[in-house]
């Protein structure tokens, strides 16, 4: 069993692609949910599709939530707050850039590491450069 | 702790084509997690816990590059071993 990975994007589509990055990355070792869009299919952020998301990933190992923009962090943590009152197992919500976080958190929970490893490794991702400057 | 420890370290060139980048950072990072043995992997100065997937990446290496592969353990070997096959087969990517 590994840390568990929730990917909530204003927009379902997005959700479900990175959700593909990270499962690539993770080779079936991890689970991963999504929670994209309102519950009417449009753009936006819906706490029960959230909720369940968590739930779909659910394990002793604790989960992980990566998103995309500004008010899916509040509807995160009240859907983190329904979560508790079913499960005791811990959830931490990532500040990392959702590709980067979601890719780097596949890879760190696929080897076992623990929910601090996997959210430390994920909010590291602000520290690598997305073009590398070489000399010659 | 009585497992004997061991310590082994081995230069590979980078051939695949993209480097050092995400999918070939992975499988380097999953296949070092296989092993007890600490390991480390170095491009130019740059030094990184081929363990940890942010570690590998910022490395930055590329095609033609270095890599120093040193681990310390019980499976070092083997770790040196397995790792520097996996540089050398291009991380199994077509080209």
């Amino acid at each position: 069993m590994t840390v568990g990975l929730v990917i909530v994007s204003h927009s379902s589509r997005l959700a479900e692609g990175v959700a593909e990055l990270a499962g690539q990355m993770a080779q079936g070792k991890v689970a991963i949910a999504v929670a994209g869009g309102t519950s009417d299919g449009g753009l936006g952020t819906s706490v029960d599709k959230i909720v369940s998301a968590l739930h779909e990933v659910d394990g002793p190992e604790g989960i992980l939530v990566l998103l995309d923009l500004g008010s899916a962090v509040m509807a995160t943590e009240m859907a983190v707050e329904a979560f508790a009152q079913a499960s005791q197992h811990p959830v931490v919500i990532s500040p990392a850039p959702l590709v980067e976080g979601a890719v780097i958190a596949a890879v760190e929970a696929s080897i076992g590491n623990s929910l601090q490893e996997v959210a430390e490794a994920a909010a590291s991702a602000y520290t690598l450069p997305k073009v590398h400057e070489r000399n010659g | 702790m009585d497992s004997k420890m061991s310590v082994a370290e081995t230069s590979v060139i980078i051939l695949n084509k993209v480097g050092l980048h995400a999918r070939p950072a992975r499988l380097l990072v999953q296949t070092a997690a296989q092993f007890q043995a600490k390991v480390q992997v170095q491009s130019g100065e740059k030094v990184a816990n081929a363990k940890s997937i942010v570690g590998v990446l910022k490395l930055g290496a590329a095609r033609g590059d270095t890599l120093v592969l040193r681990a310390e353990g019980e499976d070092a070997d083997e770790a040196v071993k397995t790792l520097s096959e996996l540089v050398l087969r291009k991380f199994d990517e077509e080209e």
